[in-house]
């Protein structure tokens, strides 16, 4: 047996060893006694304790004393321990969950190692002055072969394409054309055939196609031999080369890549289409890439443009989440807030009972315990009672992900994030759970350990719990109600955001309105005429569905976005001629009616809609002011010069078109479909029943139209509002529950005190009333005494509220992080909980016996 | 530094004579103290307070070994035994210790 082992089973025999160890000595002496031997025995006791000590892991066992002596005390207060665990697993539940969440979020694993250098390239603002004639600024291949300081020079395009072949139903899928140089950059490589190079590049190479996993297992059936064959994509057959893994990919949501060919390069509306990319050069900067970049290009267009032609920024930012990182830290602090004012709680609470341990605590510093050792003892009991409290939390944090999983997953994800417990969260979890420990149980600890021996024995432990303590208590309650100010006033103002976006008018009527998403292959429907048949076909067809009142086509849903043109409003005498970009939809004589969108001027246009053009409240009012924009004109840039002009006959009220600012109304313009006549639409039809019945039957009615053309996104207008509704409404929920938590907590942190003080003042108040004090003195007192922390706190909370609420203006629709009216709510709810929580103690205290309290000692 | 006491052991000699003395066999720790003090004439005085920590430690490290038996006069005594272990740290032991006390007798004699 080693010496590690022979402890081990010392351990396990702990009262043999002592008997053991007293019945050697006690022979000892005894031999002693029966010689004669000189009695110079020493302290008996002593020796045990040597050799005792020598078969003990000495260190670990004081440990494990302080543990069981922590999980006696603690189950001597069950209400008190299961109070501090409920509030701990709350707030270290919801600070792993948003941790979980903002780290999955900002992971940006998109399938491309050094993410962070990837830049992209854009057209820049300084275009929009140039001749709509005018050469491809950005053409990629003059770029590749001159820019040196971003590496590996790649573009893609995105583009839906109709997947029909006799393997499954037709389907829309998400199509990317990428260069051969940005495969190089991709990590992932094909689990099946082969990636694409140079050699697919060239004009007359044979189309080829690689799938994502997701459409190789969901339309293919996992099929091992897919390589070679053939699919069929916009009506042409491609032969696919290979398949990609699962997991992440690049661009996300691919469905299907397909190379870009040299003659794809030369046509310039493939170029404008497309996203150039690289990675930049080692030692070079951002500005150095782009100067170097805009100077290419300057030269390229031989033409003076004022500000940059190309913009390079980091690729990063063209990402949803990106922009919202801000937010997600908010939610990180906000969290963060609540699991301090859990901690302050809890400490409330040890202080609370710390009172109560005074005398336990003096006599065993009396009989000889170091100071270290009764702190490090009060903190193995705090620490052990977060560590209960993480590990409840841990099933707190796995119901918060589940929930926001799935909550999330109704909107729309990149497809590299998933919200689940990792391993980086766990130990998020076990690191905050001590540190909350140590930050709670500490000061506690430490006033316990500064005690009066003398004085807290003799006074039986009433008088030691001092001013400090009291001070202390009053000042952590205060901390709280300060985070509690910012957690309501976060969330307030997420709280005003979604009510200002729902009860703002829409101008159009949601309810009963099926959507759909329709788009024509090019290669089948390649002129205008054969594109514009089908849809009247297609609108005819569903009118005669039972159910459906009117059928209508629009180039976008609201709030989905716009079209872009450059065009020009006509002057009028004293005011120049407008030039730039103009927004706007296109849509057909139906949409107004179809969607209920009220017409404030003039009308809507007629079937053919030839030269007519209906525009916004926000853009009548930007262009010409107060007056009747009823009669002016203005005209489209096309392809070859400016198109003829167009006369305004209707101003139709503000719909929300804006993807990014819920609530932002740009200026638009509508053009009438039938004089551009779009392959890619959606049908939007009112219905006299609930929409959702209808879904089929539209799938159906394209089908049979075309058996090749799949219907995309069907579903009812509201359903695609409250997606687009989604994150405000979901960050909203997030602040929502942490400021009610939040609340809840301070409250009884506050309430807590305020008793405690009244309980402790029994005496006093009972001599008060008996000397001739009223009710409404002592109800007066306490309630004072306990808002003076509210107060204290709401003033020490708001200008930090003020600062760290700005974090949230990129969540925030239509309020302002100031917004008056959310913090004078926050103001009222914190004052009525303050009431409430001084008012019920001090209720109490009015009812005090004077009698019996002065007899109470 | 004080002054020495007669009868002092000098440092990590009582590990060397508790071995030697249970070399002969069995013993418990009464009889190893009173076995030392007589074999050296009452020169060396073995106090308890370091013999009873040397044995237990001695018996962690497995240089001895332990048995509860029966006294000479019928009590319950610990018996201590050498082990194997013990045997070669004796041998160790001895031959260090011979070599340091030549050393220090040629030194005294040259002097």
């Amino acid at each position: 047996m080693n010496k590690f082992a022979k402890r081990l089973r010392a351990l396990w025999h702990r009262r043999q060893l002592d008997r053991d160890l007293a019945d050697e000595m006690a022979f000892h002496l005894e031999m002693n006694r029966r010689h004669g031997a000189a009695a110079r025995f020493g302290n008996v006791t002593a020796f045990q304790e040597t050799c005792r000590d020598l078969w003990a892991f000495t260190a670990l066992e004081a440990w494990w004393q302080d543990v069981r002596f922590a999980l006696r005390t603690l189950r001597g207060s069950p209400l008190v321990t299961s109070t501090a665990i409920v509030a701990l697993a709350l707030g270290i539940g919801a600070n792993t969950t948003v941790f979980t969440i903002v780290g999955s979020a900002l992971r940006f694993d998109m399938a491309v190692d050094h993410i962070d250098r990837i830049v992209a390239i854009h057209p820049g603002a300084g275009l929009a002055n140039t001749a709509p004639d005018a050469p491809a600024p950005i053409d990629f291949l003059n770029l590749r072969s001159q820019v040196r300081t971003v590496e590996n020079l790649a573009a893609y395009r995105f583009s839906f394409v109709n997947v029909s072949d006799r393997h499954a139903l037709p389907e829309r899928c998400w199509r990317v054309q990428m260069t051969a140089s940005g495969w190089a950059m991709v990590r992932p490589k094909p689990q099946l055939g082969r990636e694409f190079g140079p050699e697919d590049e060239r004009s007359n190479a044979t189309p080829a196609v690689i799938l994502s996993h997701r459409l190789w297992e969901r339309r293919y059936g996992d099929d091992p031999a897919i390589v070679g064959k053939y699919i069929r994509i916009d009506d042409v057959d491609h032969m696919v080369v290979g398949v990609m893994p699962a997991g992440e990919q690049f661009p996300e949501d691919t469905d299907l890549w397909t190379p870009v060919t040299l003659n794809d390069l030369g046509r310039p509306d493939f170029l404008r289409s497309l996203l150039i990319f690289g990675r930049l050069a080692n030692g070079t900067t951002l500005s150095a890439a782009q100067s170097e970049i805009d100077g290419v290009a300057r030269r390229a267009i031989a033409q003076k443009v004022d500000g940059p032609v190309v913009n390079v920024r980091p690729f990063l930012e063209m990402i949803g989440i990106y922009d919202a990182r801000a937010m997600l830290y908010a939610m990180l602090f906000a969290v963060a807030f609540v699991l301090l004012i859990v901690c302050a709680d809890v400490a409330n609470l040890m202080l609370g009972r710390a009172a109560a341990r005074v005398r336990e605590i003096s006599i065993r510093i009396a009989i000889g315990a170091g100071r270290a050792r009764i702190v490090r003892q009060l903190l193995v009991e705090s620490v052990l009672l977060s560590a209960a409290g993480g590990i409840a939390g841990w099933l707190v944090a796995l119901a918060g992900l589940h929930w926001f999983d799935n909550l999330s997953a109704q909107g729309r994800r990149p497809s590299w994030i998933h919200f689940a417990m990792d391993a980086r969260g766990f130990l998020y979890l076990a690191g905050i759970s001590v540190a909350a420990g140590i930050l709670f149980g500490l000061a506690p600890a430490l006033q316990l350990a500064k005690v009066d021996v003398n004085g807290a024995i003799k006074d039986g432990g009433r008088g030691a719990e001092g001013p400090r303590g009291r001070k202390l208590a009053g000042l952590l309650v205060g901390f709280q109600m300060a985070l509690c100010v910012i957690l309501l006033a976060a969330s307030g103002l997420m709280i005003h955001s979604t009510v200002k976006l729902y009860n703002a008018p829409l101008s159009f009527e949601p309810a009963n309105v099926l959507t759909m998403r329709v788009d024509l292959p090019e290669t089948k429907y390649s002129d205008r005429d054969s594109v514009r048949r089908f849809y009247d076909r297609l609108k005819s067809d569903l009118a005669h569905l039972p159910g459906v009142s009117s059928v209508s086509l629009a180039s976008h849903l609201p709030m989905a976005g716009w079209r872009e043109f450059r065009g020009e409003v006509e002057g009028t005498p004293g005011k120049p001629p407008v030039m730039g970009e103009l927004d706007g939809l296109t849509v057909d004589a139906a949409y107004f009616p179809a969607l209920d969108v009220r017409l404030r001027q003039g009308r809507v246009f007629d079937e053919n809609g030839q030269s007519q053009v209906v525009v916004n409240e926000r853009f009548a009012a930007m262009f010409w002011g107060g007056g009747n924009p009823v009669g002016k004109r203005l005209r489209i840039a096309g392809r070859d010069g400016p198109q003829p002009w167009l006369t305004v006959i209707g101003v139709a009220a503000d719909i929300q078109q804006d993807r990014v600012r819920p609530l932002g109304n740009a200026p638009l313009i509508y053009l009438p479909y039938n004089q551009d006549p779009q392959a890619s639409v959606y049908v939007i039809a009112r219905t006299a029943i609930p929409p959702a019945h209808l879904v089929e039957s539209f799938r159906r009615t394209v089908q049979s139209l075309d058996e090749n053309l799949p219907a995309q996104d069907v579903l009812p207008l509201a359903d695609h509002i409250a997606q687009q509704r989604l994150n405000v409404t979901s960050f909203g929920k997030l602040f929502s529950i942490f400021a009610a938590i939040a609340l809840v907590l301070a409250w009884v942190g506050l309430y807590a005190v305020v008793a405690h003080a009244v309980s402790r003042r029994t005496q006093e108040i009972g001599i008060r009333m008996a000397v001739g004090g009223t009710r409404k003195d002592i109800f007066g007192l306490v309630v004072k005494q306990g808002m003076r922390q509210v107060l204290g706190g709401f003033a020490a909370g708001l200008p930090v509220a003020m600062l760290v609420t700005r974090g949230l203006s990129h969540g925030l629709v239509g309020v302002s992080p100031s917004d008056p009216a959310t913090y004078a709510g926050v103001a009222t709810v914190l004052g009525i909980a303050g009431l409430l929580g001084c008012a019920i103690p001090a209720r109490r205290a009015i009812h005090v016996d004077p009698l019996a309290a002065l007899r109470h000692e | 530094m004080g002054k020495p006491n007669r009868g002092e052991l000098v440092q990590g000699t009582l590990d060397m004579l508790v071995l030697k003395t249970l070399a002969r066999g069995p013993m418990h720790g009464w009889g190893i103290a009173q076995s030392i003090q007589q074999i050296s004439e009452d020169v060396l005085r073995v106090e308890e307070g370091s013999l009873y920590p040397a044995l237990h430690r001695m018996e962690l490290d497995g240089l001895i070994d332990a048995e509860w038996g029966q006294s000479d006069n019928k009590r319950r005594a610990k018996f201590y035994r050498l082990t194997g272990r013990g045997r070669i740290a004796l041998a160790d032991e001895t031959d260090h210790w011979q070599l340091l006390a030549r050393a220090i007798a040629r030194v005294m004699e040259t002097a």
